[in-house]
C-alpha cells in the first residue's frame, strides 16, 4: 500500500531528525498545481482546514473540520484515528493531548498555507514556532504508485471521452459556458470528482481561459484544457478544435506544436533535467522562427506537475534544475501563441519511463475540426 | 454549508454591465472612501480568495477563480488588482471587473512595490485592510517586507459583519439566483422521481444550473437516507426511497440555496416542515437569533436539530453562502430590513433524516419568501 510506504518514509525522517511527530495541515482549498498534504497522508480531500498528525511510532490521526464531516472522513481515511472539530487549532490540541505528545518535538508541514489566524493559533498550541519542512509531502509522493497510475489512466480516459463529447455537441450559436456545463457534468458522471476545465474560443486566441458568455461561431478555434481529477489524481489533455475546415496555414503551424511535443517526450528520460526538456521543446519553436515567443505572455510553461498528490516535478521551464525520475507524472504541453494563428494547444499527461515520456492518452492531440 | 472546494471556479464571470453598471460600484466604494477619510488612510487593501471573497467581489466585481487576489484602492489615484495567476491570464481577468489595472501577483515586488510607492504622505502612511485574516502567512511576509516602516496597516472595522441592507439591484440579482436554484432543484427531484439514484439526480440539477449560467454550484447529498450529507463521490449507487440534498448556486455573484428532502413513501419528518413554517412566520425586523432558535427547537419537539446544521436554524446569505448572523441560541443580533436570510431546519434518527429550508428577504413589516424547499417538490 502506498500509504504504508509514505508513512514509513515519514517515520524514518522523524527518527533521523529527532522529531516525535509531524503535523501536516492544509486549508481545504484544492489547487491542481499543489500537493494536498492531508490527502497524501489520509486519502481524504477535506472540506475545510484539516491536518494529519503522524507519530514516530507510525500511528496517524486525521483532524478534520467541519465536525459534521467526521463520519465521511473516518470512513475514507487511511489514518488510524479521525477527530472531527469546528476549529482546527482546538482539534489539534485535543488530538495532541489524547496521544500525549510533546508539542516541542513536532515538525510542521503546510502551516504556511493556512489562514494567518489559524496558523497563529496552532503555533500557540505547539508552544511556539516549530521547525517546518513544507515540501515534505510533495517530495515523498513525487513518484506515483500503481494505484495512482491506474487512477491517472482512468482520468485520462475520462478526459478523452469529454473531448469526444465536445466534438459531438459544439456548434455555432452555442455559448461557451453552455458547452462547459455539459462537458463538466458529463465527465463528473463518469467519476471525475473535480475538473480544472478551461475552455474558450476565438478567431485568434491570446490564451485559454475559463468560459464566458461568448457564442461559438464558424471559424472559431476552440481551446480546451480538460483536466479531470479521478480518485485524487489530476490529469490534463490540451486540445485545439476548429469550427469548420482548418486552413492549410493552421495545419502547418499546428504541426510545429506536435513536433515540439514529440521532441520533449523523447528528451524526458529518467535523469534528465527539466530545463533540458523545456529547451528541447523551445528549440523546435526557435527553429521555426518563433524564439521570441517562447516566453510569457505568449506561453506560460511547457508543462507542469499535477497536484493534490504531488506537484513534482513542478513547472517545465528552461531554468528548472529538477531531475526527472522514472514514474513521475506531469502534463507536457507546448501550448503556444503564434502570430499567424493565435494561441494553440497540444498536450498530454505523461509518465517518465526509460524510453521517454509516455503519454496516457489513447489518441494524442491532433488539429481537429467540427464540420459545418 | 460547505462542500469540497473545487480546483477552479469555472462559471462565466464576465462583468455584466447591464445588471451592475459602473455607477453601482461608485456607490459601493463610498464606504471605502468614508473609512479612509475617517481614519486618515491613504488606501485600502481588500483580500479575497477562491473560497471567500465577499468584500472583494462587492467592491470590484472580481472573483478569484484560484488562489488569491488583492484589491488596492487608493483615496486618490488608480486602483490596482493583484491576481495570483500568470501574466498570460490577465486579459481574461480584466473581463470581470471595472478596475482596468489588473496585473499578475506572481512577481510580487514588481506588482506591489511601485504602486505603494505612489502613495504620498508622512510616514507611517495608514492603509486600511479587509479580509487579511485569511491571507496565508508567507504572502503576508512578502507584504510586510514591501511595506517596511513607511506604511502601517489597520484592520477596517464594520466591513466583514456589516448589517448593510441589500440595494435594489442586489436584491434583483438575488431573486434571479433563487429562480435558478428553484429550477435546478426541481430538475433534480424530477430526475430522482424518474428512477435515477441520488448522485445522478443531483448531477442533473447541477447540469441544469450551469446551463442557466450559474457561476458556481455546490452540493451535498445523503447516501444514507438523510443521516449524513457528503460531497460528491461519483459512486452512483442506489440510495433507497429518500433523498436529502443541499443545493447551492451562485448567479451574478449572489448565492441561493435549498435543502431538499423527498421520499417515495410517507413523510417521516413532518415536524421539520412545521419548524420551517414557524421560522418563516417569526422572521421580521428586530427578530433575534435566540428567539428564532427557541421557536425552531419547540417546533421540532423531542427531536434534536440535525448535526449538519451545526446548532443553527439559519444565517445571512448573499455574496457569500455564509454571511454570518447565525440563528443560534446565543445570537442576539436583530434582523434588519433589506437583509436576506437562509432558514433551515432538520432532524435525524437511526433510520434517516430530513432537512428543509427557505430564503427570506426581511421587509419593513415582515419577510418575503424568495424560495422554499417545497418549490423543488412541485410537479
Amino acid at each position: 500500500m502506498a500509504r504504508d510506504v509514505r508513512i514509513d518514509e515519514t517515520v524514518k525522517y522523524l527518527e533521523k531528525e529527532g522529531f516525535d511527530a509531524m503535523l501536516a495541515a492544509c486549508n481545504g482549498q484544492n489547487l491542481f498545481l499543489d500537493s494536498n498534504v492531508v490527502f497524501v497522508f489520509s486519502g481524504v480531500r477535506p472540506i475545510a482546514e484539516s491536518a494529519v498528525i503522524i507519530e514516530r511510532s507510525g500511528r496517524s490521526t486525521l483532524v478534520i473540520t467541519p465536525g459534521w464531516d467526521a463520519e465521511r472522513a473516518a470512513e475514507i481515511s487511511r489514518t488510524d484515528d479521525t477527530l472531527g472539530c469546528d476549529d482546527l487549532a482546538d482539534g489539534i490540541e485535543r488530538a495532541l493531548k489524547k496521544i500525549k505528545l510533546n508539542p516541542a518535538k513536532v515538525v510542521t508541514v503546510g502551516l504556511v498555507t493556512l489562514f494567518a489566524e489559524t496558523a497563529k493559533k496552532i503555533e500557540k498550541v505547539l508552544g511556539g514556532k516549530r521547525p517546518a519542512n513544507d515540501g515534505f509531502a510533495s517530495q515523498i509522493a513525487r513518484v506515483r504508485n500503481a494505484d495512482e497510475l491506474a487512477a491517472g489512466k482512468k482520468g485520462t480516459w475520462i478526459a478523452e471521452r469529454g473531448y469526444e463529447r465536445l466534438r459531438e455537441i459544439a456548434r455555432p450559436g452555442m455559448r461557451e459556458f453552455e458547452l462547459t456545463a455539459d462537458l463538466y457534468c458529463y465527465m463528473k458522471g463518469m467519476g471525475a470528482e473535480d475538473n480544472f476545465l478551461l475552455l474558450s474560443a476565438s478567431q485568434h486566441n491570446l490564451a485559454v481561459r475559463a468560459s464566458g458568455h461568448r457564442k461559438l461561431d464558424v471559424g472559431d478555434i476552440i481551446l480546451s484544457e480538460i483536466t479531470p481529477c479521478y480518485k485524487g489524481q489530476f490529469v490534463q489533455i490540451c486540445r485545439t478544435t476548429v469550427i469548420g475546415e482548418p486552413s492549410p496555414l493552421l495545419r502547418e503551424k499546428y504541426k510545429v506544436l506536435q513536433d515540439a511535443m514529440h521532441r520533449g517526450q523523447e528528451k524526458a528520460v529518467p535523469g534528465t533535467k527539466v530545463k533540458d526538456v523545456a529547451n528541447a521543446i523551445n528549440d523546435v519553436f526557435r527553429a521555426a522562427g518563433y524564439g521570441k515567443y517562447c516566453q510569457p505572455p505568449y506561453m506560460r510553461v511547457r508543462g507542469h506537475g499535477l497536484g493534490i498528490t504531488s506537484d513534482r516535478p513542478g513547472d517545465i521551464t528552461d531554468d528548472s534544475e529538477v531531475v526527472l525520475e522514472e514514474g513521475m507524472v506531469f502534463v507536457m504541453h507546448p501550448n503556444q501563441y503564434l502570430p499567424e494563428t493565435g494561441y494553440l494547444m497540444c498536450g498530454e499527461p505523461v509518465v517518465i519511463t526509460p524510453q521517454g515520456a509516455q503519454s496516457f492518452s489513447e489518441r494524442d492531440a491532433e488539429l481537429d475540426f467540427i464540420p459545418v | 454549508m460547505k462542500t469540497v472546494h473545487p480546483s477552479i471556479v469555472l462559471g462565466a464571470y464576465t462583468w455584466e454591465q447591464d445588471s451592475l453598471p459602473r455607477d453601482e460600484f461608485q456607490i459601493r466604494c463610498k464606504d471605502l472612501y468614508d473609512a479612509m477619510d475617517q481614519n486618515g488612510w491613504k488606501a485600502m487593501f481588500i483580500y479575497g480568495d477562491a473560497d471567500e471573497h465577499t468584500a472583494l467581489a462587492y467592491y470590484t466585481n472580481f472573483v478569484p477563480r484560484v488562489r488569491w487576489t488583492i484589491a488596492m484602492i487608493p483615496r486618490e489615484g488608480e486602483p490596482r488588482l493583484l491576481v495570483s495567476m500568470s501574466s498570460r491570464d490577465m486579459p481574461a481577468m480584466k473581463l470581470m471587473t471595472w478596475i482596468t489595472d489588473v496585473i499578475s501577483g506572481w512577481q510580487w515586488e514588481a506588482g506591489f512595490d511601485p504602486w505603494i510607492a505612489g502613495l504620498k504622505g508622512d510616514a507611517p502612511i495608514g492603509i486600511g485592510t479587509i479580509g487579511m485574516e485569511r491571507m496565508q502567512p508567507r504572502l503576508f511576509k512578502s507584504m510586510e517586507k514591501s511595506l517596511g516602516d513607511r506604511f502601517h496597516l489597520s484592520e477596517a472595522q464594520g466591513f466583514d459583519d456589516s448589517k448593510r441592507p441589500l440595494r435594489p439591484r442586489e436584491l434583483s440579482l438575488l431573486r434571479e439566483s433563487c429562480e435558478v436554484v428553484k429550477t435546478a432543484s426541481k430538475a433534480m427531484v424530477k430526475a430522482w422521481r424518474s428512477g435515477v439514484n441520488a448522485e445522478a439526480a443531483v448531477l442533473e440539477g447541477e447540469r441544469v444550473a450551469r446551463s442557466l449560467a450559474a457561476q458556481d454550484v455546490r452540493t451535498l447529498v445523503s447516501l444514507d437516507g438523510g443521516k449524513t450529507l457528503v460531497p460528491y463521490r461519483g459512486e452512483f449507487k442506489p440510495t433507497g426511497d429518500d433523498i436529502v440534498v443541499h443545493f447551492a448556486v451562485k448567479v451574478q455573484g449572489f448565492w441561493s440555496e435549498l435543502f431538499v428532502s423527498a421520499s417515495k413513501g410517507p413523510n417521516r419528518y413532518p415536524k421539520v416542515e412545521a419548524a420551517l413554517d414557524a421560522l418563516k412566520t417569526a422572521v421580521k425586523p428586530g427578530a433575534v437569533g435566540e428567539d428564532l432558535f427557541s421557536k425552531g427547537i419547540q417546533a421540532l419537539g423531542t427531536r434534536a436539530i440535525h448535526p449538519v446544521l451545526t446548532n443553527s436554524f439559519g444565517r445571512r446569505i448573499g455574496l457569500s453562502l455564509d454571511e454570518g448572523c447565525p440563528l443560534r441560541a446565543d445570537d442576539a443580533s436583530p434582523m434588519v430590513a433589506g437583509n436576506v436570510y437562509s432558514l433551515h431546519t432538520g432532524t435525524r434518527d437511526d433510520k434517516g433524516g430530513g432537512i428543509a429550508s427557505a430564503m427570506v428577504a426581511i421587509t419593513a413589516n415582515g419577510a418575503e419568501v424568495l424560495c422554499d424547499s417545497r418549490d423543488a417538490l412541485k410537479d
